[in-house]
């Protein structure tokens, strides 16, 4: 077998050589860092939801203490979750409780501020099986809840006083 | 204990793929084991995730993955009973096995980062969250869902391919495991990586640059360590895998006698709308791909049959959200001619923002430029009819998807093209590799292509032969 060359085909190789190159020259550095950017995280059913709650409120294995929780009130009932406009933590600590609050309905609220008492106020306590803060405070007037981590509490409202 | 209910989740996934692999193929063709597994494992999926789906109209419960599992063997028996001939194998030369260990190298390197990693944003809220739900309900999506106004954010209206095979996986296991959920994701890497190899040897009759374009995949970051890409969980990778062999199945039924690989191509073309939202666009464009090979090749009429499916995937996944009151993305504006006309002054800023993402060098290392450059090599090829068709579904899609940013109903669309174009580009990346792949190989197609027998390759090049096929 004879190979010929032209000048057609040494200009062909060295164009997709070259681009070649420089491509895995400024891929390399980008993959090399996030492939040894994170550890091999703890493994579990519900990793993601930890090591997201973990990252946002501190608290270790928050998932099932949550799921827990609203697992205690009644299923029938709405849970209502607060969240802080323009926090994207406050926004995803809301959307990952939502997620976690399965079977109940949800409602999110996402307002200016760290005080939700109008919203609160409005509310028929009838209709809600539990409110949540996420990174917002709770109004003096509604008795503690369950706090996970920093910045995330919840309240059964059968823990209401009524 | 996990292991084993993962390996029979994968396992009936696999069977019942490769069941209908048979029935698609039909013994007309001969494919390679990359080949039957890549297929195997896209059509599976699409299967298994549609059973439960449809089945679960009626039946929860037990019952549910139990009539799915039947379905699954009873696919495989039949598979089983018309085995789709393989090709004679020939020994790789060196090169190759050099560059094949590459690619497995590569392919551990992204199972440990998808196991380094949890699940993306989106692949959290926007799929897991499905397949969770479904389990927690007998395999079934509560009706209530759909229609809960606080769970909006979570896009009840996506379809459920991608949900539907976390589920499957959850069924096996008997519980919702969002580690074991990620294995599925750099599963279709592989399957990308397979399908890159085969169509490089059936476009350019020769396996070393298959191998080469493989390997290189890898090196865009966006494939494999940015947010959306394999390791995430999100739906785009997967689309992007399927958009791949939709169109790689195309171009080799442009051939005429390959008939096999349009039915390939029709299988692939239905589950586009089904992995993702945006999988409509490019069911569009693909369809209209498909369209244009039947009348440039002078297929029969019935091809046109091939879109069937896809629209009756479409329409019933419409009719079912409608049934279902789901609550409807505030993503965009009603698409219309008033809205559009009344955004116009936004072509220009989405025009810029995708040449910069283009140049984006971090997400996209140099893989436009080069895409460019093959570009450039392929269009003194344009009266062989699948080079038009490989062009078209790279550029069409990128139009269109621009064109969705100027009816964003966000108040900043930029930041919404900022934060979604990098996935959206993915979708057509893989075509991308095969359009290189081309122009590397510099092959010249002569149209209407004479080469096939038995539809080893779709160009079998001699330089390519060994003596043990020669002798064959």
């Amino acid at each position: 077998m004879t190979v010929r060359f032209s000048y057609g085909r040494i200009a062909h190789v060295l164009l997709w050589c070259g681009l070649a190159v420089a491509s895995l020259g400024i891929s390399i550095p980008k993959i090399y860092s996030g492939v040894t950017q994170y550890p091999l995280h703890p493994t579990g059913p519900l990793h993601t939801c930890d090591n997201y709650l973990k990252f946002a409120t501190g608290a270790s294995g928050a998932s099932q203490g949550l799921i827990s929780t609203f697992q205690s009130v009644s299923p029938s009932k709405r849970i209502i979750i607060f969240t802080r406009k323009d926090d994207a933590f406050s926004s995803g600590l809301g959307m990952t409780t939502a997620y976690l609050a399965s079977p109940h309905l949800v409602r999110l609220f996402e307002i200016s501020g760290t005080h939700p008492d109008n919203e609160l106020s409005k509310m028929n306590p009838g209709e809600v099986a539990a409110v949540v803060f996420c990174r917002m405070n709770r109004p003096a007037w509604l008795p503690a809840g369950k706090v996970f981590g920093s910045g995330l509490e919840v309240v059964s409202i059968r823990e209401k006083a009524r | 204990m996990s292991a084993l209910a993962l390996l029979g989740a994968f396992g009936t996934l696999l069977i019942a793929g490769y069941g209908l692999l048979t029935l698609l193929a039909r013994n007309e063709t001969q494919l390679s084991l990359t080949e039957q597994i890549a297929f195997s494992w896209l059509l599976g999926t699409g299967a298994v995730s549609l059973l439960l789906w449809i089945f679960g109209l009626f039946v929860h419960g037990v019952l549910l993955p139990s009539l799915v599992s039947i379905i699954c063997l009873s696919l495989g028996l039949i598979g089983w009973r018309r085995m789709v001939p393989r090709p004679l194998r020939r020994m790789p030369n060196p090169f190759e096995i050099f560059l094949g260990i590459i690619v497995v190298l590569e392919i551990a390197i992204v199972f440990y980062l998808s196991f380094v990693h949890t699940l993306g944003w989106d692949g959290l809220l926007n799929w897991e969250i499905k397949a969770r739900y479904a389990f927690a309900n007998g395999g079934v999506i509560p009706a209530t869902y759909f229609s809960d106004s606080g769970r909006a954010f979570s896009h009840p209206e996506y379809p459920l391919a991608i949900p539907f095979t976390e589920l499957w996986l959850y069924l096996w296991l008997g519980e919702a495991d969002q580690f074991c959920a990620k294995t599925i994701f750099p599963i279709f890497y592989v399957i990308g990586t397979f399908l890159v190899v085969a169509f490089g040897r059936r476009f350019t009759g020769k396996t070393w640059i298959g191998l080469l374009m493989a390997a290189f995949l890898f090196f865009v970051p966006q494939m494999t360590v940015e947010v959306g890409s394999a390791i995430a969980g999100y739906a785009d990778f997967p689309l992007s895998i399927f958009y791949l062999a939709t169109i790689g199945c195309l171009f080799c039924a442009t051939e005429p006698k390959n008939d096999a690989f349009f039915r390939l191509y029709a299988a692939c073309l239905a589950l586009l709308p089904w992995v993702k939202r945006d999988g409509l666009i490019l069911w569009v464009v693909a369809a209209a791909c498909g369209v244009y090979v039947i009348l440039r090749t002078k297929k029969s009429s019935r091809h046109f049959l091939a879109l069937f499916p896809g629209l009756l995937i479409i329409c019933g996944w419409r009719f079912y959200l409608a049934a279902m009151h789901a609550t409807q993305s505030a993503d965009f504006l009603p698409v219309n001619l008033e809205t559009f006309s009344s955004h116009l002054d936004r072509i220009l800023p989405l025009l810029s923002a995708l040449l910069a993402e283009f140049h984006n060098l971090p997400t996209w290392s140099l893989f436009w430029f080069v895409v460019a450059v093959g570009v450039a090599y392929l269009l003194g090829q344009m009266r062989n009819p699948g080079t038009p068709v490989l062009l078209t579904a790279l550029f069409v899609p990128i139009v269109l998807y621009l064109l969705i940013y100027v009816f964003s109903s966000w108040p900043n669309y930029l930041q919404h093209v900022g934060l979604s174009i990098s996935r959206l580009l993915m979708h057509v990346a893989p075509v991308g590799f095969l359009i290189t792949l081309l122009a590397i190989s510099r092959r010249r197609v002569k149209s209407p292509a004479p080469v096939h027998e038995r539809g080893v390759t779709c160009a079998m090049t001699d330089s390519e032969r060994t003596p043990v096929i020669a002798l064959a």
